[in-house]
């Protein structure tokens, strides 16, 4: 828990210390007041210095952790979150090619399973129900606009 | 045999060639998606409904409408110009936002004046320069006047940075030397009405589109609508032009466009289908409803539109980002 | 009275076939999403918009309300019937209602749960019709400079009341700020941090973020551990009985000033009035105890909150157009897409769906009521389906209106790191909130800053010299240095983890 706390303030400095750098890019200041760079060094700044406190803080060993909670998931967790990332991310990355319908059905096909279910009537029912099911209620009859994919389909 | 065979083959590529020749001819074959560079709801994308349920009719295909709202418009253009050119993603262009983004380096468009072929225009919404009905600019020239007499005073509002209106103020200034305006950057006509009601605002631009039940309600005054004709909406007020400033004339148009490199018969189909739309009564009636002029400039016409408006743009733009700010 | 008139036309118009069709629907949608472990209020009104993409605006926005007061109650009966809050704010529903179930007395904690909300809610209603009228004329002279104001004053609160470390809630506000950074910044119009990623131009929407902190990152943590099996208590008896009426009365009241008054302030969120609530009678009990081992009190005054909150919440809204919470946020999203501007003008140019909305809270309170005192058998089962089609079902509609709100891939993308930044802050125990108010806020805070100097030529004078600027400055500045002194209540500030 310490240690995950020490590794998430000192990327957020990271990350505040990047945006001053670039607010650097953009104009202070200008005729009429701030510019377009003013807030993201002041609050970049105001960030690296509040992460490296937080950072001593918990060095300091602050009230505010809760004993040994885990961050990282047990070994045997990580499967399932993870094929639910991977999923999304599939989806995402192929939905305008190959189409909403078919990026969704086999999210649906593959997930369940992988997150344990094994009612073989349910799975293949739920994938079509849950693409072309959902397709055509929203594309058809609620107007929603949803990717064809190259296949039209 | 080998004569039934042949004829077979013949009745086979007789059906191909009706096959070719019905793609080119048999245009739309899928759903069309139009493209619409503002949220659901705006005035763009009112008027590309309307248009839009009319057209699809005669293509026998859906006009699906794609809002892809953002940055002014810069989004939506961004992926027109990107899309694929085969006539079955087309979009709206609104002149002269879409030619501002391409003329400010800053806003690092990448798509340019020739990514985009224009269509054919649906409608024209002039400029308007209006008041609270009690404030004391009782006309156009006078509000030039104060505005030169006491430079940098008097709040003017645009609907955001670099759109038409923000042009017509810098025109207006143009018109009368040494006048000059303080000018305020808000997010539309909505939020217009708003600040000039409650007089954190003194006069507002903006297109007759947005106001006229206002107008009509005597909430607001028009000071001039910047036309050289009488905006047929709001007959009362003078334009710009009869008023002696020939060269304040800001409008917003919005028409259709496509990627370049879509195919010359696609274009052509497309053009004479949304013409024929356009001419429906219950497009024209829709329209007006809205307060919205129709302005049907098609092949020619609209090119030509399409590139005088980007060189009188590029004048006021450039203008637009050297001037000072107070 | 001018306001009970158009309520009566409201009336009128939110009960006719349509307007009470999506009502009910809304109510059933939002209490399944409430039963639902891992989707909150937030998200489930986020992945629900494409619903209402082709209704109507006053059938769509009644219809996403429903949705958020009946994702507020259905929370309750995760909280009583598997000790998990269905959403944040029955996290405190949890202490009580848990263990009334344990002793057999689930369906009462779920009944006066159910009672409370709907006399709660109506008050809170009933408090908009009388009150919102005034203040949308107050709104009428708000200007940039006081928007300004008010943006901070939600930014000051939200940070000071977030989290068990004012540091940390620091932190996520900043991130938040950060974020709203991206995109054209509102003095030249220039694309800033945007990496020449075209989809950033317009900035980092705050509704697949939503989705992800609150939608994905919690269906993570379900996956990792999937939570543990319905309590079997006993649901035939709702109504409590006279003793425990005595008991819950007071609290009952008690608990719609609270949610009330707190739905007024913006950023406080939905959490801070159910603790509040309960931290009240627990102070207030002669038996205190009996906290925390089922006393009917500790159900009754958080869930009375919870929906005088979740109602009263809707009054900045609709007055002065300002977002409180993430989920108000996305009604408010909603009211723009269906090309309305919520704020003042809202009561004068488009009065009769203000007011068939409105009305429709008190139909939505009674729908509510009716689908939750005999049916929550029903419900209860629900919790039995398998999480994985739970899990499965709602990632499908994450994916779908992340997607759909503005044809973007992008977006889906923005929900899936947000939903791994989400599962990691939930582990960290880093409040989420501020960061979502950050990135609503920021925006609107830089570009009111912008624009109340266009109108004064620079001059910063224009913050000071205008009474209600002034006066929203000044609190802004106390809550602050209240908040470094450690002011607030710190159980409070304990328990706002989220």
């Amino acid at each position: 828990m310490r240690r995950a706390w020490i590794i998430a303030s000192a990327l957020l400095a990271a990350l505040f210390g990047y945006t001053v750098w670039e607010s650097r890019k953009y104009a202070y200041l200008d005729a009429l007041g701030p510019g377009p760079g003013f807030f993201g060094i002041w609050l970049g700044g105001v960030g690296v210095l509040l992460a490296l406190f937080l950072i001593a803080e918990v060095v300091r060993g602050g009230a505010f952790l809760d004993g040994d909670a885990r961050v990282l998931p047990a070994l045997a967790d990580v499967p399932r979150p993870l094929a639910i990332l991977v999923g999304i991310a599939l989806v995402a990355a192929s939905v305008e090619y190959v189409g909403f319908r078919l990026a969704t059905l086999v999210f649906i096909a593959v997930l369940l399973p992988l997150l344990g279910v094994r009612n073989w009537i349910a799975i293949p029912v739920l994938a079509v129900a849950g693409s072309w099911g959902v397709f055509h209620v929203f594309y058809h009859w609620l107007k929603v606009p949803l990717p064809l994919g190259e296949l039209g389909i | 045999m080998r004569m039934k065979l042949s004829s077979l083959g013949l009745a086979a590529s007789l059906i191909a060639g009706a096959a070719t020749v019905a793609f080119a001819q048999g245009f739309p074959s899928r759903p069309i998606n139009l493209i619409v560079a503002f949220p659901a709801g705006g005035s763009t994308d009112i008027g590309a409904r309307i248009v839009g349920a009319i057209a699809e009719k005669a293509f026998k295909q859906p006009v699906v409408i794609v809002n892809k709202g953002g940055a002014g418009g810069q989004i939506g253009w961004t992926e027109l110009s990107r899309a694929k050119a085969d006539g079955y993603t087309i979009g709206y262009v609104n002149l002269p936002a879409t030619h501002t983004v391409v003329l400010d380096p800053e806003r690092k468009a990448i798509y340019d004046l020739d990514s985009l072929v224009p269509v054919i225009n649906q409608v024209l919404d002039p400029g308007i320069v209006w008041v609270r009905a009690d404030s004391p600019f009782k006309s156009f020239k006078q509000l030039l006047e104060e505005a030169k007499a006491k430079p940098g005073t008097i709040r003017a509002a645009t609907t955001g940075i670099l759109s038409d209106d923000h042009l017509a103020i810098l025109m207006s200034e143009e018109a009368m030397p040494g006048a000059s305006f303080r000018m305020v950057h808000l997010a539309g006509g909505a939020a217009q009405l708003k600040e000039v009601l409650a007089g954190n605002i003194d006069v507002a631009f903006d297109n007759v589109g947005s106001i006229v039940k206002q107008v009509k309600a005597g909430q607001l005054r028009g000071l001039a609508v910047l036309d050289t004709q009488r905006s047929k909406f709001l007959p009362d007020v003078p334009t710009s032009v009869e008023l002696g400033f020939k060269t304040v004339i800001s409008s917003s148009t919005r028409g259709i466009a496509v990627p370049k490199g879509t195919p010359a018969d696609v274009v052509k189909a497309l053009a004479d289908t949304f013409k024929a739309a356009m001419a429906d009564p219950d497009h024209v009636s829709k329209l007006e409803e809205q307060g919205l002029a129709i302005k049907v400039m098609i092949g020619d016409e609209y090119t030509k539109y399409y590139r005088d408006n980007y060189a009188l743009s590029k004048k006021y733009v450039e203008w637009a980002k050297s001037r000072p700010a107070k | 009275m001018e306001g009970l008139t158009f309520l009566l036309n409201g009336m009128i118009a939110a009960s006719t076939g349509q307007n009470l069709l999506f009502a009910v629907a809304g109510c059933f949608l939002g209490t399944l999403i409430g039963v639902l472990p891992g989707v909150g209020p937030a998200a489930g009104t986020a992945i629900l918009i494409p619903l209402t993409f082709k209704l109507d605006a006053t059938a769509g926005i009644i219809m996403l309300c429903a949705i958020y007061y009946g994702a507020m109650y259905g929370g309750t009966i995760t909280s009583v019937l598997i000790n998990v809050p269905g959403e944040a704010a029955s996290v405190v529903t949890c202490l009580d209602g848990y263990e009334m179930a344990k002793q057999g007395r689930g369906g009462t904690a779920l009944g006066i749960a159910a009672i409370g909300s709907f006399i709660g809610g109506s008050i809170a209603t009933l408090a908009l019709v009388v009150v919102a009228p005034y203040l949308a004329q107050l709104g009428l002279r708000f200007g940039p400079p006081e928007f300004f104001g008010l943006m901070l004053l939600g930014l000051c609160l939200v940070t000071a009341l977030a989290g068990r470390s004012i540091v940390a809630g620091l932190l996520m506000a900043i991130v938040g700020l950060l974020l709203s950074l991206v995109g054209q910044d509102p003095t030249r119009g220039a694309p800033r941090f945007t990496f020449d990623i075209v989809a950033l131009y317009d900035g980092v929407d705050f509704i697949p973020v939503v989705m992800g902190l609150f939608g994905v990152g919690e269906l993570l943590s379900t996956a990792e551990k999937p939570y543990r099996d319905v309590l079997k208590t006993n649901l035939t008896r709702l109504f409590p009985t006279a003793a425990e009426w005595k008991r819950s009365i007071g609290a009952i009241f008690r608990g719609s000033g609270i949610g009330l008054f707190m739905g007024l302030i913006p950023g406080v969120g939905a959490i801070v009035p159910t603790f509040m609530a309960y931290i009240l009678e627990k102070k207030l009990s002669r038996h205190p105890e009996q906290f925390g081992k089922g006393a009917i009190e500790g159900v009754a005054a958080p869930e009375t909150a919870n929906n005088a909150y979740a109602n009263a919440s809707m009054i900045p809204l609709l007055t002065l157009g300002i977002p409180s919470s993430p989920t108000i946020a996305i009604i408010m999203g909603a009211f723009i897409m269906k090309g309305l501007a919520p704020g003042p003008f809202l009561f004068s140019e488009k009065p009769d769906l203000v007011w068939a909305v409105i009305a429709s809270f008190f139909v939505g309170n009674v729908i509510l009521l009716v689908m939750n005192l005999p049916f929550v058998g029903l419900w209860a089962r629900i919790l039995h389906i398998p999480w994985q089609y739970i899990c499965v079902g709602t990632l499908l509609f994450c994916i779908l209106g992340a997607y759909s709100l503005r044809q973007s891939v992008f977006d889906i993308w923005v929900m899936l790191a947000f939903g791994i930044i989400g599962f990691t802050m939930r582990k960290l125990d880093l409040p989420t909130a501020p960061l979502i108010l950050g990135l609503i806020l920021g925006k609107e805070l830089e570009k009111n800053l912008r624009t109340s100097l266009e109108m004064s030529g620079g001059d910063f004078s224009i913050f000071f010299t205008r009474w209600l600027s002034l006066a929203l400055l000044i609190m802004s500045a106390m809550i602050i240095i209240g908040s470094a002194l450690s002011l607030a209540p710190k159980e409070v500030r304990e328990s706002t983890a989220d």
